[in-house]
């Protein structure tokens, strides 16, 4: 009688086991379905679609950089239909915005990612890789020690240039850039070094550098040069104020 | 009997170790789409695809005004209005006049670090403002930074800022409103962040900058 009772309860726990394992193989074999052709393949497409707007953006970027050249190139042409004055003033206000290349002595600041961490594996608030955040903070630093041009990968950071992420990639002007990160800083280099070598300029960085071995490290250089801002200036929504005179 | 029972357990522990094998191969399935995914979670990747969107088309527009440009300047009769006007635009865009617009005026009546400043005034840059201010000091290239002073307090430009901080911001009010107060945006995380936090956002139609000084 004991020995029934005890068959039965045998029998019950591999019925239920083996419904449990049949449940969990078909699971097994239906998620290898949307897997493969559901998910990485959305994957697929969106990763194709940011290539093929960061190629198109390249392209568009050059085109820009080739207008600016030839309309500076006519504007000189032109000679007596355009005064000198307005060509001077130009030339000056171009300087100001980032319309210009500027050379000049300053500092290589470099940035990179902790060697413990995979940026491509990761989510982007891991704490071993460069945030754009660290990349604002340095270029905050380096505005607030009147730096007179920085760029990050070769991109013109001007005031208007956004510093963001979405998940691990880093945009600067809505641009890729990818780590190691080297921001050129073109000013005062006494300024630049002092703030760069006091230790309670960027004390999250410094924490992170300390604890994460995220990488940084900066050199004075004398003659660097930051290139030509490349992105857009358009005005559609300001004007100058009613009160300036035309 | 002694040999029933050891093929019972035998019987278990096979069964055991295939339900695990099969409970982490299952999970595993999905931790590697998940990672995939999450690497660039959905909404994210979909923002970054509207950012990259938006960008090009910004750069388009640029091009059509770029080629109005060299027609012009390639115009004897139009070219020196062509440069009078480029001059105007540079001139606003380096804030030597004072502008105006409608856009976003945020105030913040608390005391803020540094990092709040740098990022408030990026998320307003990459929501598209055109031109920003912070306590009516307007920020260009000549201007930006912002200096904390071993005192804490915050500087830019020279001038010490104390709260209330009003940051205006001149561009399209509605893309500006939501990209700023959107979930994880920096509304949020100024609330989540600082002690009672008293902070408002206002839509406005016209808003005024003052030239740099």
């Amino acid at each position: 009688m004991e020995k029934e009772g005890y068959s039965w309860k045998v029998q019950l726990t591999f019925v239920v086991t083996g419904v449990l394992v049949g449940l969990l193989v078909t699971a097994q074999f239906r998620s290898a379905i949307p897997a493969s052709s559901y998910p990485y393949d959305e994957y697929k497409i969106q990763q194709d679609l940011i290539k093929s707007y960061t190629d198109d953006q390249a392209v568009l970027k050059n085109k820009i950089l080739n207008l600016r050249k030839q309309i500076d190139d006519k504007q000189k042409q032109s000679g007596a239909s355009i005064q000198k004055n307005n060509l001077d003033a130009l030339e000056q206000l171009k300087q100001e915005i980032g319309l210009a290349s500027t050379n000049g002595s300053g500092a290589n600041i470099t940035l990179n990612d902790s060697p413990f961490a995979q940026r491509a594996d990761n989510l982007g608030n891991d704490q071993f890789l460069v945030q754009a955040a660290d990349l604002r903070d340095v270029v905050n630093l380096m505005f607030s020690a009147q730096a007179q041009a920085v760029a990050i990968n070769d991109q013109r950071v001007i005031a208007s240039t956004p510093i963001s992420s979405v998940g691990n990639t880093i945009l600067v002007n809505n641009t890729h850039v990818l780590p190691p990160f080297t921001i050129s800083v073109i000013g005062d280099q006494g300024l630049l070094l002092q703030r760069l070598n006091d230790p309670t300029s960027l004390p999250d960085l410094e924490k992170r550098v300390k604890n994460q071995k995220i990488e940084f490290s900066f050199q004075p250089l004398a003659n660097l040069v930051v290139p030509v801002f490349n992105g857009d200036f358009l005005l559609k929504y300001v004007q100058a104020a009613n009160n300036t005179p035309s | 009997m002694k040999y029933k029972v050891k093929y019972r357990d035998l019987t278990i522990i096979i069964t055991g170790i295939l339900l695990g094998f099969l409970v982490v191969l299952q999970a595993r399935s999905f931790g590697d789409v998940q990672d995939r995914i999450a690497r660039d979670s959905q909404a994210n990747v979909f923002q970054e695809i509207q950012i990259l969107k938006t960008t090009n088309e910004n750069l388009g527009d640029e091009i059509t005004d770029l080629e109005g440009q060299l027609a012009k300047a390639s115009d004897q009769e139009q070219a020196l209005n062509a440069i009078q006007d480029e001059i105007k635009n540079d001139k606003i865009i380096a804030g030597e006049v004072d502008v105006q617009g409608p856009g976003v005026e945020l105030t913040v009546k608390n005391s803020l670090t540094g990092i709040w400043f740098t990022d408030i005034v990026n998320e307003m840059w990459s929501a598209g403002a055109e031109a920003v201010s912070v306590n009516n000091i307007r920020l260009t290239n000549a201007t930006v930074g912002f200096d904390t002073l071993p005192n804490g307090q915050i500087s830019l430009n020279g001038v010490i800022l104390t709260a209330p901080y009003h940051f205006d911001a001149i561009g399209d009010k509605k893309t500006l409103s939501e990209a700023l107060t959107q979930t994880g945006g920096i509304v949020q995380r100024i609330k989540d962040s600082v002690q009672n936090a008293d902070i408002t956002l206002d839509q406005k139609d016209l808003i005024q900058i003052d030239k740099v000084l």
